[in-house]
This record gives C-alpha cells, structure tokens and sequence, in this order.
C-alpha cells in the first residue's frame, strides 16, 4: 500500500494553511492598515504626528501657523503661531489633538488625509512621509488684529466679534477676548503646554480662555435680538415699517408688573411708526409683538435664523448654540419649566433665557442685509496640497431664507434709522447700519452691550455683531468697536 | 503502484545539486549581510560594526554547514540549507536591530556614564545559539552519513530510530514532563514549558516534537496495514480495532494531559494536527481525520469548560473581540466585558485601594506583604473582586499596531518601533518583521517556509523507504503547523497561542531542534535523491585492469 497520495494530499493542505497565512497578512496590512493605524488604543500615532511637518495655515496672504524642526527626537517638529492670542479663534490650537481649524482640517494638514494621499499613492507605497497640505482661511487678518486690539481695549471682562461676508457665508473676522495662544501649548512645549492647556480647559473662572466668545460662548442678546423678533413679526402679523404701533407703557399680563423703557420720550413716548420704535428700541413695543406671536412661533421662526442648532462652519467645528427656549430645564427637579407670558414678552427684548452668539447675531444683520438669505458660514477658503493643487474649495450655499427679500429691505431701512436718528447716533458717519442692544446679567454682572449690523450702509457687503461686557450701553460700549472693524473690513 | 514517487524519482537525474546550493546560499548571505547593513546605516548613520561579528559569523558557520553537507549527503535537496540559513540570518538581524546594546549611540551613552535601560533581546546570546544550532547541523549530517556499512560506529540514520521506536516515544513523554517536575521546571509568561539547565533555559518541547514524530512514524509504519484494514464499518467510517488505536491513543492522551496541566495550548495544538495528519498518510483513512476533528470539538468544548483552564478560554475571547481587554480586561459571569485599563475609575480607585491596604501593612511593621501588595496589578485586583475573569489583549492589538505600521512595503529595517510590541524578539517576532519589512517582506517569509516544508513533501514522496516517508511528512506539516499556529496567532488569525517562530524566534532550544529538522530533511532528501545502488553482475567477465 502505497503513501504517496495522502502524502501528497497533507502537501497541499500545508500549502493552504500557507495560503491562508498569506491571504490573512494581505488583509491586515493591505486593507486594515488606515484602521490600525487611527486605532485610538494605539499609541505609535501620537508620536507619529510630531515626526512630519504639518501644512501651513495661511490668510489674507500671511502665514498664521507653520512648523519647524526642533532639532530633537520628539516632538520633531513643532508648531508655531503668528499672532497666537489674535487668530487662536480660528486657527485653534495642535498638540496632537487639536481644535478650531486645526482639528477640522487636521487630515489635510498632516497630509494623512484621502484627497492628499489618492494623490501621492505611489509616493505612499513606495513610503515616502506624508506630505502636509496648506490651508487658506477666509479671514482678513488686519481687521481680525483691530478686533482683537479693540475688543481688549474695550472691556475687562469678555468680548467677541464676527463679520461675515452676505453674499458668500465666509467669515472676515472671528475673535475674542480673552483668548490664549496656541504657541504655549504646541508640541515643542512638552508636558509644560498639556498642563497648561488641561488648566485652561479646567478653569471654573467666568473668563475661559479656550473658549472664543466670537462663536462658542453665548450672551444675551438683549435688544439687538429685537431684529430677529421684528423680522418673524413683520413676517407672521402682516406689519411693515411704518405701521403704528404702541409704544408706551405696558404691563405684564401674569406679575402685573411694568415692562421698562429705556427712555419714555421721542418714539417710546405712546405711538410710533414701527420703524421709529424699533430706531429708539422701544421695549414694549417688542414686549407686546412678542405676545402678540406667542413663544412657539418666536422660537420657529428664531429656528430659521440658526437659532437651536450648533452651527457648522467646518466639519468638528461647530458654534455653540443660541436659543430662545420654549422651556428650560429646573437643574433642582430636573422637570422642564415652560416659557410664561411675562417671559415670553422678555424674551422679546432677548432677555430671560434668550441667548446668542456675536456669530448668530451677525446672521441674523446677515439675513437683513442679503435680501433675507442667510449662507452657510465657513472659514477655510481652499486647502492645496504641496504640489499648489487644490484640495478643496468652500463652495458658497444658502443655509436658510428666514425672511422675505421685502422684509429685509424694510429692516435696512430701520437699521439704518437707527444710526440716522435712534440709538447709535454717535456712530453716525462710520457707514454701517445696524441695532444696539444692552442686556442686563443680573444683578452683580456687567451689561452685555451690542452692536449688530451691516456695512457698507447703503449696499451692503458684510454683516457684524460685536458683544462687549461691561457698564454702559451697546451704542457706547460696542458700536465704536464695530464701527473700527467694519472701517479696516470695508477698506478691502 | 508507486506511481508518483515512480515519476519524481524518474524526473531527478541524480545530479549533484551543490553549484546551486552554494548560489542560493550566497544569495542568502547578501541578504543577511544587507539587512545588517541596513539597520546600522538606518540606526546609526553608519556601517555596524556587528556587520563583521554577526554577519561574518554567521557566513562562517553556513559555509561550514555548506562543506558538512557536500561532504555527507551530496545529493541533498539544495533549497533547505540555503532557505535555513537565510530565515536564521533575518532572524538574527532583526534580534540585532531590537538589542538596544549593539547600537552605537547607545554604547556611546553608557561610555558617557549615562544610565542605560537593559533590554530583552540578546543578539550576541542568539548568534551563540545560532552556532550551536548549526554546529548541531554539522554533527548531525556527520553521524548520520551516508555508508555502505550501515554498522559503522557511530552511525544513526533516520532509518535505525525506527529500531528504538518505543524507546523515542518514551523519550519524548520524559522530555515533556520535565517542565511540570518541581526544581529544574519554570513557569514563564503563564506557560509551564521550561526547564533549567545549568543557567540556561530549555524548552524540551521543541525536541520532543522531532521524537514523537519519529515514534509515530515507528509505530504507524507497523501497524498501518491493519488499521487501514481491519475495523468495524460503521456507515461510511470504518472504526479501528481498539488495539490498534490503544497505544496511540494512550501517547496522544497523556501528550494533551501534559500540555494542559502545562497550559501550553500551542503545542498541545501542534501535536494533535501532527498526530491526525501522520495517521491520515499512514492509513489513508479519512475516517481518522473525521475522528481527530471531533476530538479537537470535544477538548475545546471541555477546555472552555474547566474552570482552571481559564487561560486558554480568554485566548479565544480576546482573539474574538480584543479591543475591551485593551491594557486589562475582565470577563465577567454574564459574558460582558468590562474594560479595567489605566484609564478607567474601577483601576484608579483599587489603585488607591491597594495603596492604602499596603501603608496600613507598613505601619504594621509587614513589610514583606506590603511589597507583595504593591505588586499586585490593580485591574486584576479588581476584577478578581468583580468575580471576573482578568485578560489583556494588549499584546496583540500592539501586534497588529505594527503590522498596520508596516504597511505594503514596511518602514524599512531599523526605521520602526517594533519595540513598542511586547516579546517583540520571540512570540511576536513576524509582527515586527512585518512592520519594518512590510507585506512584501512576510510574504516573502511565508514562502521561504513554504518552500521548506514542501521540499520537505517532496522529500517524502520521493523516499523510497515507507518509515522515512511517514518520517519526512510528518517533520515537514510539523514544520508548516507550527507556522501556521504561531503566525496565526500574532496576525489574529486564529487565537493567539505561545509558540516559537521557527528560526526568527530568539531562543535556544527553538533553533537547535529546527537545525536538527532540517539536518534530518537534508539527510533523508540525499537518501531519496542518490543513484539507485546497481547491482553488481558478472563480475568474473569483465575485469578493469589498470595498466599503470
């Protein structure tokens, strides 16, 4: 009997037992590579990301962030920032993790990304290192310094200014006071820069530097928000500018207590045009449209400005969200207390529980300035890889229609009441239009004082809002501010 | 009826293949020496000097090995000792590349004074073993050598094991209970496959895997004809007679009790397959496969059962579902995992729970168990608590974090981390092969294996004698199995088990049985290979006189 057969047979069950080892290797490092590679258990990657440089973030032809080699081990490269404290709203900072533009954008930085490596697959699978990828903000970085340089002037606690452009969605000017810079927390700052950052991130303190109050904090938006209720009233109770409305003393319908005006003379002072209450910021007038609407229809149509959602402006990087809320959680109980018709009226001069960004509120001056559309808002312009081929291109969309074109022409002319004969008199000659708001924090806070608005006056091409806190009112305390930015916005 | 054999037979002009044997081996030495290269200039910007040490070292020895082999079996397959000799250089270059003591930064900071962590792998101790390892080759080429006088002093063929079948067999038994004897056993990462000897540790399983292939190989040759023909049909199977199947039955038993108590599932892996693959080519009866294959269910299914065998149950949960065992892992009664790595609040309050039992046992003046007490690893701590089952998939997930490094084409010799890998120089030496060599780098290896163990096929299709056909089959898939399980394993193919990567691996006993294999290989391919004797006729016609 012979043995040549089974022999034969066990050959090729060892041959596949090869073949599955082979097919097994080919599956791992062939296809599951990226997987195990952006593993989050594996730690080889967060040395790996300071062992290449990483694209540069440019705007307005300069250079905000770039690496450089640091001569050691690792970190190999680290990162440095222009300006840290005046672009960190926008850039964010790396350290391996990252925020802002350098998290959204942290593929096509470390050029580890799809569009860079489709690219350079040879390059890839003969090992070449990633190549970083450039990317170009939408900011105009001399108004960005100005904001920044007023907004610290401005007050001593915090501040935060947006500028939009209407007809694209691409944010000019995004800042903050109190920012960091991200140079003293970048990888060549070793375990120094992560406490740093772990302490900024823990800090219980009223002032987070962190956190950008141009997109990621939220005021109360006072007056200013009084904008968004004439633009749904206009809307939902057929008003138009010139409709007479009551201006004069209102009480509130639960407390039976007064609903203040700033001033009862001039507009507030018993009947008015809408165009003149809204010039003087009449309170009850708004009070009363806010009743009239009622806080579901207020909150529906806030809900088309961007109000309750956390608004993207690149991908993982999204705004803190505004809201006029129908109810709000008692953090006590953990039942959820509906909105009352006294709130419901202070939420029509954005009080209560109103609250927004300087980003929302420029959308909402957006909105009036664009013949009622809003674009969606972004902040990198184009991403190339190094070879200067593009990667990506922002391609300008509408993020919402919250009001009629007519609408929003009759709120241009109101905003620009304002300026001409209302509350802002002193920024008369700067040509921007736009609305004050002075919201009271309680007791032992300061004012959140607004400006929101747009400029140039007569066709507008961007939209702002700029809140400061501190005593005083929005037309002293931040129209000058805006009326600086939109002067070095408008020169362009 | 030996038609295949026949035809390879037929095919192989009994040529002395040894111009090609020394190319290929040539061909092995640039690649070794490359490799050297490659991870000095890499490493430290320059040619290394262990270049001359290892790689000279290790062209000296197979040039030996070349000479050994011209000399006692000249028609020997040429591929195995060049494909030997090329796996054991890589291996060898890879083990340099992971010794942090042979770089020169490095000898350039302990030369300064400064304080150098000392590291697993041992470079010089693997050249060492690589030498004994080939010196064993030699000798055993040597003793086995090719005579007409089958008698001679000390001569041991392949073919006379067969005579001392019984006596391998128990041989083999003694070689794997020796690790479970207290004294000269040792336990080592949760395997109790260790024995010490004079300083060094062995692992008699690696030899004890070449004697039982030569006992089954005995004990198959004789009985086959009656296993493969006398037996109860039983449907489709024809059972064997139970004393036919006895003895067998009694080694493979008391072979699988051993590794148990050993927790050695590896091993225990490799002989079953060993054991149903040579009883297939033995009898020819699928029937014995079909019966292996249930026995391997019924033992896993046991296995999972046991509760002492929990070692070998969370080897396969691991393998199944790694990522919450990451750093520590508990298995709890209900099947759910919960994570106990660092990061996690279970770990940091029994950190701190231990830490304060371990105070209170220092102020009580107990500061033995205080030590003891800090030694305990808090995620087992707490899970032991939790009445959970404690793993850690770390060493695997670290694994395929190098090969998913590595990539198609590797980050090239010395420009990794394969250190990152725990055992990166042992168990999980193919990782970090793949990381610095890349797919292209282990397929590269997979097929060296492959060319091994199918020559050695060949080997065993061509032997003319039915007891070295059984004896090269059986060494060949022991070879293609053990690659098989261990590579398996580190690429999470199958669940992950200890095994030595046959000659990558760093470690003694692992290359002295392997250089033994392949001795036996070359020995019994030379015996297929070589002119068939003549028989001598008519000598009284023709006489050759010389004239001078």
């Amino acid at each position: 009997m012979n043995m040549d057969k089974p022999v034969r047979r066990v050959a090729v069950f060892a041959l596949l037992l090869f073949f599955g080892l082979m097919a097994q290797v080919n599956y791992v490092q062939g296809s599951q590579a990226d997987k195990l590679q952006s593993d989050p258990n594996n730690t080889r990657q967060i040395s790996q990301v300071f062992n290449n440089p990483r694209g540069q973030i440019t705007a307005g032809g300069e250079v905000l962030a770039w690496s450089t080699p640091t001569g050691k081990d690792n970190p190999k490269y680290g990162r440095n920032y222009k300006d840290g404290k005046v672009f960190s709203p926008v850039t964010g900072y790396f350290n391996g993790g990252g925020s802002k533009v350098e998290l959204a954008y942290n593929g096509l930085l470390a050029g580890t990304d799809k569009r860079i490596t489709h690219q350079r697959w040879f390059d890839q699978f003969i090992g070449k290192k990633p190549e970083g990828g450039n990317v170009d903000l939408s900011i105009d970085p001399a108004a960005q310094r100005i904001a920044y340089e007023k907004l610290v002037n401005g007050t001593t606690r915090r501040s935060g200014a947006a500028v939009v452009d209407i007809k694209t969605g691409a944010i000019k000017v995004l800042a903050s006071n109190s920012s960091f810079d991200p140079t003293d927390v970048a990888p060549q700052k070793g375990t120094k820069g992560g406490q740093l950052l772990e302490q900024m991130d823990k800090t219980t303190d009223i002032i987070k530097p962190l956190i950008d109050n141009g997109m990621s904090e939220v005021f109360p938006p006072g007056s200013s928000f009084k904008t968004v209720v004439a633009a749904i009233g206009m809307e939902e109770l057929h008003l138009n500018e010139n409709s007479q409305v009551k201006t004069g003393h209102m009480t509130l319908p639960e407390s039976g207590k007064e609903l203040p005006n700033s001033h009862d003379g001039g507009s507030c002072a018993g009947t008015a045009s809408l165009k003149g209450a809204f010039a003087e910021s009449c309170n009850t007038t708004f009070g009363q449209m806010a009743l009239d609407l009622g806080i579901d229809k207020l909150n529906a149509g806030a809900a088309k400005f961007g109000f309750g959602q956390n608004i993207r402006v690149e991908p993982l990087m999204r705004s803190a969200k505004s809201q006029v809320p129908v109810s709000i959680p008692d953090l006590a109980t953990g039942k959820s207390i509906p909105t009352g018709k006294d709130a419901t009226a202070r939420s029509g001069i954005g009080q209560e529980n109103v609250q927004a960004t300087p980003l929302q509120m420029a959308m909402v001056a957006e909105a009036v300035a664009n013949g009622g559309k809003i674009m969606q808002p972004y902040v990198v312009n184009r991403a190339t890889a190094k070879d200067q081929s593009e990667v990506y291109k922002a391609s300008p969309k509408v993020f919402s229609q919250p009001m009629s074109s007519d609408t929003a022409s009759q709120l241009r002319d109101m905003m620009r009441a304002v300026v001409s004969e209302g509350t802002a008199t002193i920024l008369q000659g700067s040509n921007i239009a736009g609305k004050t708001g002075t919201a009271e924090q309680g007791a032992e806070f300061p004012n959140a004082r607004w400006f929101v608005g747009f400029g140039p006056s007569d066709h507008p091409r961007y939209a702002f809002a700029v809140v400061s806190e501190g005593k005083g009112d929005g037309a002293h305390g931040a129209g000058p501010i805006a009326a600086a930015i939109m002067q070095a916005v408008m020169k362009k | 009826m030996h038609a295949l054999g026949e035809q390879i037979r037929a095919q192989i002009p009994y040529q002395r293949r040894n111009a090609a044997s020394l190319a290929l081996l040539g061909f092995a030495m640039v690649l070794t020496l490359a490799a050297f290269a490659e991870v000095g200039l890499a490493r430290d910007g320059s040619i290394p000097a262990g270049l001359f040490v290892y790689g000279g070292g290790l062209v000296i020895l197979a040039l030996v090995a070349y000479a050994a082999q011209l000399r006692f079996a000249p028609f020997a397959d040429p591929l195995l000792l060049p494909l030997a000799v090329a796996l054991n250089g890589l291996g060898l270059a890879m083990i340099y590349r992971l010794d942090l003591d042979t770089s020169a930064d490095r000898k350039a900071a302990e030369l300064a004074g400064k304080k150098v962590i000392r590291d697993a792998a041992d470079a010089s101790g693997q050249l060492i073993w690589t030498f004994v390892g080939i010196a064993l080759f030699v000798a055993a080429i040597a003793i086995m050598r090719d005579t007409s006088n089958p008698d001679a002093k000390l001569s041991f063929t392949p073919k006379t094991a067969q005579r001392y079948t019984y006596i391998i067999g128990l041989g083999a038994i003694v070689m794997l209970l020796l690790p479970i004897v207290p004294g000269i056993g040792a336990e080592i990462n949760g395997a109790r496959v260790w024995i010490n000897v004079g300083g060094f540790s062995v692992q008699p399983g690696e030899f004890a895997k070449l004697m039982l292939v030569a006992f089954f190989a005995g004990y198959l040759v004789n009985k086959r004809q009656a296993m493969s023909l006398i037996g109860k049909k039983i449907g489709p199977l024809s059972l064997p007679r139970a004393r036919d199947l006895g003895p067998v039955m009694v080694i493979w038993v008391l072979c699988l009790g051993v590794l148990f108590i050993q927790k050695d599932l590896g091993t225990a892996l490799l002989y079953f397959g060993l054991f149903v693959s040579m009883l297939y080519i033995a009898t020819q009866r699928v029937s014995w496969v079909m019966i292996g294959v249930g026995l391997l269910a019924v033992a896993v299914f046991v296995i999972t059962l046991l509760p002492f065998m929990a070692h070998v149950n969370q080897r396969i949960d691991i393998w199944q579902n790694p990522r919450p065992y990451f750093d520590g892992g508990c298995l709890m009664k209900n099947g759910k995992v919960v994570p106990v790595n660092p990061n996690t609040d279970i770990f940091k309050q029994a950190k701190v729970t231990l830490e304060a039992k371990a105070q209170q046992q220092d102020a009580a003046g107990q500061k033995a168990t205080a030590l003891q007490t800090r030694l305990v690893g808090p995620g087992w701590w707490a899970c032991t608590k939790m009445g959970g089952e404690y793993s850690d998939s770390a060493q695997l997930m670290k694994g395929m974090f190098a090969l998913g490094q590595g990539g198609v084409l590797g980050t090239g010799l010395g420009q990794g981390k394969p250190w990152q890998t725990p055992l990166s120089f042992s168990d999980f030496i193919f990782d970090s092969m793949g990381e610095e060599l890349g797919l292209t780098g282990l397929m590269t290896l997979l097929l060296m294996y492959a060319l091994i163990v199918q020559r050695g096929m060949k080997t065993a299709v061509a032997a003319r004698d039915p007891y070295l056909k059984l004896f090269a089959g059986g060494v060949s898939f022991a070879l293609a199995l053990q690659v098989f399980v261990i590579v398996g394993g580190v690429t999470k193919l199958i669940p992950l088990t200890g095994l030595t990567t046959p000659f990558l691996s760093q470690g003694g006993s692992s290359l002295m049985a392997n250089w033994i294999l392949i001795a036996i290989l070359v020995r019994m391919s030379h015996d297929a290979r070589k002119p068939a004797p003549q028989a001598i006729q008519d000598e009284g016609m023709t006489q050759i006189v010389s004239l001078r």
